[in-house]
This record gives structure tokens, C-alpha cells and sequence, in this order.
């Protein structure tokens, strides 16, 4: 390629016309010898070209390798165990729980039981308790009686004090 | 992800994470322990892995943001506020490295480590690395436009050098 050519790929490279394909090519150009006028121009692509071979020291994988080594097996172990111990939770509740429920029914024997057999038997029982509790009310009822004195005793003395009340304002 | 998939699609790409991290930051230790960040990230993370189609830019992409919180929390630890925006890219290189380094390169290093961030990722991935600009696009979470404009000022930026240069005989 010609320097002419060369000059008018580098119009169109600070126009940031060129295609990667073309700023390959100007690159290349720029490794080999070149014209005075081009020599600035060609310590920037020759600078692009040196810059690209830089690299990372060669001790940099071992300082980054073991530490991915090192992560792997970890992760999928934490996993494990973290999977195992939930499922081990779950089995001490599940089995605590059966025990417990066990000791709870020993301790309470159902509270409600069938007490007789005959249903006549039964009835006489349950009309026996039925009276009791009426006696009761009953008996309590009489008391509550005595009551009715007090009240009937303060109506009467609202009544009197009323009178007197109204015998006051007549003389007034 | 399994380690040997790792070792064949994600490791082949450090040298370029470590190129790309040394442009934003200047100093190869640095860069250095940029890369080795982002490769335990990805390794960290390789279970989401499948749904990147261009795990290299996406590889890119984390090594620019670790880069940039660096520089960020180099900047906040600098005592003096006036030296925290002090350009330190070309002044960070070793002896060794700039012994390395020709004369030439070393000056258009500068005039490349002088430019705005931006058009100095931009000019790096395109003009180093060969990206094609949907990639930078991708690499920088850029538009196209944007992409080319920083391109476009970057490298006239150091066209401008070479001219002036060249003007007054430097």
C-alpha cells in the first residue's frame, strides 16, 4: 500500500471512519518502515501495538487458581450440609412431638364417659340432680324475698320525704 | 459454571482486564489486584453467568466499575484535597517500566493518560484492544453517539499534540 492510500486511510481514522478491518491495516503499515512525515503517526500505532502485549506476570494464576479451587468444593459442601441440617431439625420435631403427644394422653384420661348402663337407671340419676338443682333455686328464691321488705320500706320513706317536701312549699 | 469453563471462557481475558484497569489506574499492582477482584466476582456469581451472551464485555465492564471505585476511594483518601485531583497515571509507573519504554511511547503515554476518562477508555478499547463500538458501547453502558464523539476527541486531541509538536520543533 502507498502512502498515498496511507494518507487517506489516516483522514478517515481521525474522522473515525475506518472500519476495524482498516485500522488493522494501518497498523500493520505502521510496524514497517514509513516516510519521514509519518513518523509521528507511527509511534501511535506502533505505541497501540506495544501497549497490547502487555500482560500479567506469569505468577498471577497461581495466585488466582487456588483461591477458585479452593471456592468450588466449598460451595457445593455448605449446600450439603445446610440441606442435612434442616432435615435433621425436622426429624427431632417430628419425633418429639409423637412422644409428647404419647405422655399428654397418658397424663388426661378422657373426661367424658359413659357412667351407667341402664337408661332407666340414668333417668332416676338425672331426675335426682335435676331436683337438687330446683330445691336449690328454689330456697333461693325464698331469700331473695326478704328483698322486697327493703324496697317496699324505701318507696315509703321516698313517699314521706315527698309529702313533707310539699307541705314545706304550702307554707311558703 | 464449572472451574474448567472458567478457565476457558472467562481467564483467556485477564490480560485485557489488566490492560484495561492499568489505562484507568496507572499503576500495575493495582491493576493487578483490580483483575483478581473481578475474576472472584465472576466466579463468585458463575451460576448467573448463563444469561450474559459476551461475558468478556460483561468481564470488561466490572473491571471498569472496580477500577473506577478504586481511583474513587483513592481520591477520598487523600488528605490534602489538593492533591486529590492530581493526575497520577503516567507518574505511577515503576523505573522499570519506564526505563522499558521508549522515548516516543512514553510521550504519547502521557498525552494519552492526560485525556479525559472517558475518551481514555474509549481510545484504549477501540485503538488498543480492537472493540468494535457496539462492545465499547456495552463495556462503558454508553450510546453509540457518545461512544464516537469521545472517540472522536480523543484521538484529535492527540493529533493536535503531534501538530504542535511539530510546530514548535519539540
Amino acid at each position: 500500500m502507498d502512502s498515498k492510500q496511507i494518507e487517506k486511510l489516516l483522514e478517515r481514522y481521525w474522522n473515525c471512519e475506518t472500519t476495524l478491518e482498516e485500522e488493522r491495516t494501518l497498523r500493520q503499515y505502521f510496524q514497517g518502515q514509513v516516510p519521514d512525515s509519518l513518523q509521528d503517526v507511527a509511534h501511535l500505532f506502533r505505541y497501540f501495538e506495544d501497549q497490547q502485549q502487555k500482560e500479567l506476570p506469569a505468577a498471577f494464576d497461581g495466585h488466582v487458581k487456588p483461591f477458585m479451587h479452593r471456592l468450588q468444593p466449598k460451595g457445593k459442601w455448605i449446600n450439603l450440609s445446610f440441606a442435612l441440617r434442616i432435615a435433621a431439625g425436622l426429624v427431632v420435631v417430628v419425633v418429639a412431638s409423637y412422644f409428647v403427644r404419647q405422655e399428654i394422653r397418658k397424663s388426661y384420661p378422657a373426661e367424658i364417659a359413659d357412667t351407667y348402663s341402664d337408661p332407666q337407671l340414668a333417668l332416676e340419676e338425672t331426675k335426682k340432680a335435676l331436683l337438687m338443682l330446683s330445691k336449690g333455686f328454689n330456697r333461693a328464691q325464698k331469700e331473695t324475698e326478704k328483698l322486697k321488705v327493703f324496697n317496699e320500706a324505701e318507696q315509703k320513706i321516698k313517699g314521706k320525704v315527698l309529702d313533707s317536701q310539699k307541705e314545706e312549699e304550702g307554707q311558703i | 459454571m464449572m472451574l474448567e469453563d472458567f478457565e476457558n471462557r472467562v481467564l483467556p481475558n485477564k490480560n485485557k482486564l489488566f490492560r484495561f484497569a492499568f489505562r484507568l489506574l496507572g499503576s500495575s499492582e493495582e491493576a493487578k489486584d483490580v483483575v483478581q477482584e473481578v475474576l472472584i466476582k465472576v466466579w463468585n456469581g458463575r451460576d448467573n453467568l448463563a444469561a450474559i451472551h459476551n461475558i468478556e464485555a460483561w468481564c470488561m465492564r466490572i473491571t471498569k466499575n472496580q477500577a473506577l471505585d478504586r481511583l474513587r476511594s483513592r481520591q477520598r483518601k487523600a488528605t490534602d484535597p489538593l492533591e486529590a485531583g492530581v493526575e497520577l497515571k503516567a507518574e505511577t509507573l515503576t523505573p522499570d517500566e519506564k526505563a522499558e519504554m521508549h522515548e516516543h511511547m512514553q510521550r504519547i503515554n502521557e498525552m494519552i493518560a492526560a485525556l479525559p476518562e472517558k475518551q481514555r477508555q474509549v481510545i484504549h478499547l477501540r485503538d488498543v484492544e480492537g472493540y468494535s463500538y457496539n462492545e465499547i458501547c456495552e463495556i462503558l453502558e454508553l450510546d453509540m453517539n457518545q461512544v464516537k464523539v469521545n472517540l472522536f476527541r480523543a484521538r484529535n486531541a492527540v493529533r493536535e499534540k503531534f501538530v504542535k509538536m511539530n510546530a514548535y520543533g519539540l
